[in-house]
């Protein structure tokens, strides 16, 4: 090989040097040895024979370093001594390498954290084969975010041609509705989901054991089968691949355990998943049944075939669909093809690019601050480099100097800063609320590590060259003048000017989101979340299957939790404001007697509760008008209905809504108001309350008595109490388990409650305000820096000035003067690029504008008045100069 | 002694790879054979003949052995390799196409 020889001769000078030198010493000593030889022999004596051949063969030590040049090993050698050169300097300058090597660090490390967060949300692959290929497909209506299939419609989509290469559905349950228990000797609460039997190849997935499902799994009355998760897999079947085709008892019925889910194996809505079992669900049933069942649909698209053109090929099978929609639906139902991964982010992605956004501007702020830096300190060595370049080094040689003493700084500012990375990445976790998907499994790792290895080799490159590349004229330096380089200084003033634009547009965006923060949790609610006490939970379809037993259960729980001491209020409701999951009804499914029907589309969702008569005031929540529910509205011939404010406003405008009857379902019986209430924050906090409607929660024996809709397993107990919640919590656990031991409860405070859903604006507000504080810093020690070296700098004239009668006054104007040019026109340019900037923002405010001058009149404010402190200190510092020594000053 | 003429730079490593294509040789008597050969004409400085030898062994063209000289001293022998060989013919090849243009303009003009 061509190469062989090149590479192993350069390996032996690496690792053979002293042999090679020894050689190289013999090999000469013989050639000289020869020459003395001929000498001699040409007749002269010893001596003069010597003589003559040391002077022929020239300069010994030149030859070999000549020689040693070739081997190859040259860069390392010459680097060597320059990492020895440079640590020794950096020992000499300990307060600059310590200042270096801290900005690095902390621009490293923040960046390796944030991307180690963000890589899990934006980059990191999904775990399917060619996960660029699948998308989610179905349509939007009013009553629900996410997009969704309606099994009358699927039923003719997957066998119409698609541009898909496969089209599946699970059926789209909420997490209240997805249990199973696992009815064993260890009863378990597992979370189980049901997926047509193309669900896996679809995704491009086997499971790791056993069988997929096959197409006869899906048929109505096919033998039950399952298949079940790692975790699953481990914790009930230690393992076992004999796991495959055993019984397990799930909700009272046998099921026969097919395969095993892979490890990593998520549900493409990140729903949590235990089991998943057949669809059984029969097309042809559904295509004659409108709507049939709700489904979400996943499908991968053919190779080459891009959304838009998918988008495009399913309008005409779109337009069939909408034909069957109800006819106010029409306007307000779209199509939707989407990448799996935004369908799984959401609104994440945009707090994700922010994040990354506002921790690569403090990188860039700590790359020039390290700039800056640098340059102060090669401008102080300025003749030392001139001496240098006097005797010979190149221009290449001072350069790879520059070069490889930055790259010292930055590699130790990188390894310091993968370890505060680490740091940080755990705090992100520990604060990060729940819904950011795949954080919690967030870890620094290779990716990641080499990513901060990459940007602080890059920086150690940009921020090395800057000051090579600016060497003063060996003449003028060597002279002992102090250039004052015109270009350079302009280029350390331009990076002053950027580090403050970009501080000030990271104040900006912090103070925003902390603003919108603070408006957020001061809002009113309409409702009283202090010493309340919530219990939450879902009776099993397997121990309650039917509605009365559900019904009679509660009550049994509701009269035992009656006795309960120091209680003020006990209500039980369906589900909780703001924001769980409420039920709805479009607007125009609501009739009015005596009203025509609305008749302009849907208009729009409204919430609706079931609830016992202390709801309202458990909650706190104000009877406006009329009155509320009595025990004696629970009866089954008791048909009454409250309603809110907004809602009552928009039914019933100008009118006295009290009396009114109204028939929510379209069928079933008719209710009639008899109060309104206060509107409370149902539909998360950020939004304005939806229009809402309350009916009575029934006794046993009234299942009946409402149509059959009412969801009555899934439950929220509310307690209000004046006792410590920890007590009060106890009491109600034992109570509840003494009805039922099996039974899973989840208890809260209505606080903790509210406080988890103001979580996200709270993660993203700390980490931007960390980050924009950290920005502040690192711009302030830049400043203090650049002014600190420009006070060096003019320490004689400062001395001469003083001398002729410069007051302390004139001398700080001096030294500020220069500064303050440059923090206001760093702010100018920072509030306009804050402006456009605040903008992207919009969607994370709340209650704030983007370019609400309030606030970025503070951040600039804050900011100037930092940068003008750290000003002051030198300037402060130059006042105090000794005209005799500063005249006497180099 | 005659008057000796400047090397022309690469023209060294031609003249060591054809040297050592006729025999295994030392560095002292590399310069010492194209002396020769060359009637004196060409004078190796040793400053640029083993600069010019360790070169020429980096890139894997010639070898270097250990080995008593003919007076019995340790010496250090460098012989062809084969891509030398090859080396010495691709170089001879361009040194007659080089001095072939030189001496048609010589003519020439």
């Amino acid at each position: 090989m061509r190469l062989q020889a090149p590479i192993s001769a350069w390996l032996r000078s690496l690792f053979n040097r002293r042999k090679m030198n020894d050689d190289l010493a013999e090999e000469l000593r013989f050639h000289l040895e020869q020459q003395i030889e001929q000498n001699v022999a040409a007749g002269m004596a010893p001596e003069q024979a010597r003589r003559q051949a040391v002077l022929a063969f020239g300069g010994l030590e030149s030859v070999k370093e000549d020689c040693r040049d070739q081997w190859g090993a040259r860069l390392l050698d010459i680097t060597l001594k320059d990492l020895r050169y440079a640590l020794r300097g950096f020992r000499k300058s300990p307060v600059f390498t310590l200042a270096v090597v801290c900005t690095i660090a902390l621009g490293i490390g923040a960046t390796t954290a944030v991307f180690s967060v963000v890589d899990r949300i934006l980059f990191r692959s999904l775990p399917y084969a060619h996960a660029e290929r699948l998308v989610s497909v179905g349509i939007t209506a009013p009553i629900e975010d996410n997009e969704f299939m309606l099994g009358a419609n699927y039923a003719y989509w997957r066998e119409a041609k698609l541009p898909f290469d496969s089209i599946t559905s699970m059926t789209a349950f909420d997490s209240a509705m997805s249990t199973c228990d696992l009815t064993e000797s260890h009863p378990l609460r597992l979370s189980c989901l049901q997926v047509e039997s193309n669900f896996l190849s679809t995704l491009g997935l086997r499971p790791v054991v056993g069988r997929n499902f096959e197409p006869d799994d899906n048929r109505p009355n096919a033998p039950a089968v399952a298949l079940i998760s790692s975790a699953l897999w481990q914790s009930r079947f230690g393992g076992d691949p004999a796991a495959v085709g055993k019984l397990m008892s799930v909700d009272g019925k046998p099921v026969r355990v097919v395969g095993v889910l892979p490890r990593d194996f998520e549900m493409p809505t990140l729903a949590a998943a235990d089991v998943l079992f057949p669809q059984h669900l029969d097309w042809n049933a559904q295509k004659t049944s409108y709507p049939g069942s709700v489904l979400r649909c996943f499908a991968r698209l053919k190779p080459g075939v891009t959304m838009e053109q998918a988008r495009a090929q399913l309008q005409p099978l779109f337009a069939d669909t909408l034909k069957g929609a109800p006819p106010q639906f029409r306007n307000e139902v779209h199509l939707v093809v989407r990448s799996l991964r935004d369908r799984e982010l959401g609104d994440s992605s945009l707090a994700a690019w922010v994040l990354l956004a506002a921790v690569l501007a403090v990188l860039l702020i700590a790359c020039a601050n390290v700039a800056n830096l640098l340059l102060a300190r090669s401008a102080s060595r300025q003749r030392e480099l001139a001496v240098r370049a006097a005797l010979g080094a190149g221009r290449a040689r001072l350069m790879w100097q520059a070069l490889s003493e930055s790259l010292v700084l930055a590699l130790t500012g990188g390894l310091a800063g993968c370890a505060l990375g680490y740091g940080l990445l755990r705090v992100f976790i520990g604060i990060a609320p729940k819904g950011l998907p795949r954080l919690p499994e967030a870890g620094l790792d290779h990716r990641v590590l080499l990513f901060a290895v990459a940007i602080s080799l890059a920086c150690g490159i940009l921020f090395g060259m800057v000051p090579a590349l600016h060497r003063a004229p060996a003449q003028l330096a060597l002279a002992g003048t102090r250039s004052s380089a015109g270009s350079r200084g302009f280029f350390r003033q331009f990076l002053l000017v950027a580090q403050v634009a970009i501080s000030l547009v990271l104040l900006a965006g912090a103070s925003l989101l902390l603003r919108s923060l603070w408006k957020l949790q001061n809002q009113p609610l309409g409702m009283r979340t202090d010493s309340l006490l919530m219990a939450e939970m879902t009776l099993g379809q397997n121990r309650y299957p039917q509605p009365e037993q559900q019904l009679a259960f509660f009550d049994q729980l509701e009269s035992r939790l009656r006795r309960v001491p120091g209680l003020t209020a006990l209500a039980l409701s369906d589900s909780m404001p703001p924001g769980g999951w409420e039920h709805y009804r479009i607007y125009a499914a609501i009739a009015v007697r005596g009203q025509p029907r609305f008749a302009e589309g849907t208009g729009g969702p409204v919430d609706w509760r079931a609830v016992t008569p202390d709801y309202f005031s458990a909650l706190g929540i104000p009877i406006v008008r009329g009155r509320g529910f009595t025990e004696r509205d629970r009866d089954p011939d008791q048909h009454a209905i409250i309603l809110s404010q907004t809602l009552a406003r928009r039914m019933f405008p100008g009118r006295d809504p009290l009396g009114q009857q109204l028939q929510p379902g379209l069928d079933g019986p008719w209710y009639t108001v008899i109060g309104l209430a206060g509107d409370v924050k149902n539909d998360g906090l950020a939004v304005p309350a939806s229009p809402e409607y309350y009916v009575v929660r029934r006794h046993a024996g009234g299942a009946s008595a409402d149509p059959p809709n009412y969801v009555n397993h899934h439950v929220f107990v509310l307690l209000r109490t004046g006792m410590k919640a920890a007590g009060m919590a106890e009491l109600v656990r034992s109570d509840i388990a003494a009805l039922d031991p099996t039974l899973p409860v989840t208890i809260d405070t209505m606080r903790q409650r509210v406080g988890q859903m103001e979580a996200r604006p709270r993660f993203d507000a700390a980490l931007l305000s960390l980050f924009a504080g950290l920005g502040v810093l690192l711009a302030a020690i830049g400043i203090y820096g650049v002014v600190a070296y420009l006070v060096a700098q003019r320490t004689q004239e400062i001395g001469v000035r003083m001398a002729l009668g410069a007051s302390t006054g004139d001398v700080l104007r001096l030294v500020t003067g220069k500064g303050l040019v440059l923090i206001v026109s760093g702010a100018v340019v920072g509030v306009v690029a804050a402006l456009g900037v605040s903008r992207l923002l919009t969607s994370l405010l709340f209650g704030v504008r983007p370019d609400d001058p309030l606030t970025l009149g503070a951040a600039a404010g804050l900011l100037v008045t930092v940068a003008l402190l750290a000003t002051y200190i030198p300037a402060r510092a130059a006042t105090r100069i000794d005209p005799m020594v500063a005249l006497r000053y180099e | 002694m005659n008057q000796a003429v400047d090397l022309l730079q690469g023209t060294l490593d031609l003249l060591i790879l054809k040297t050592l294509a006729l025999e295994t040789m030392h560095g002292w008597g590399i310069a010492q054979r194209i002396q020769q050969i060359s009637q004196d004409a060409l004078q190796v400085q040793q400053g640029s003949l083993y600069p010019a030898l360790h070169r020429l062994e980096q890139q894997g063209w010639i070898e270097a052995e250990w080995r008593p000289s003919e007076n019995n001293r340790r010496a250090k022998y460098y012989s062809l390799t084969r891509a030398g060989r090859k080396q010495l013919e691709v170089e001879t090849a361009n040194w007659e196409r080089l001095s072939a243009a030189i001496r048609q303009i010589l003519q020439t003009v």
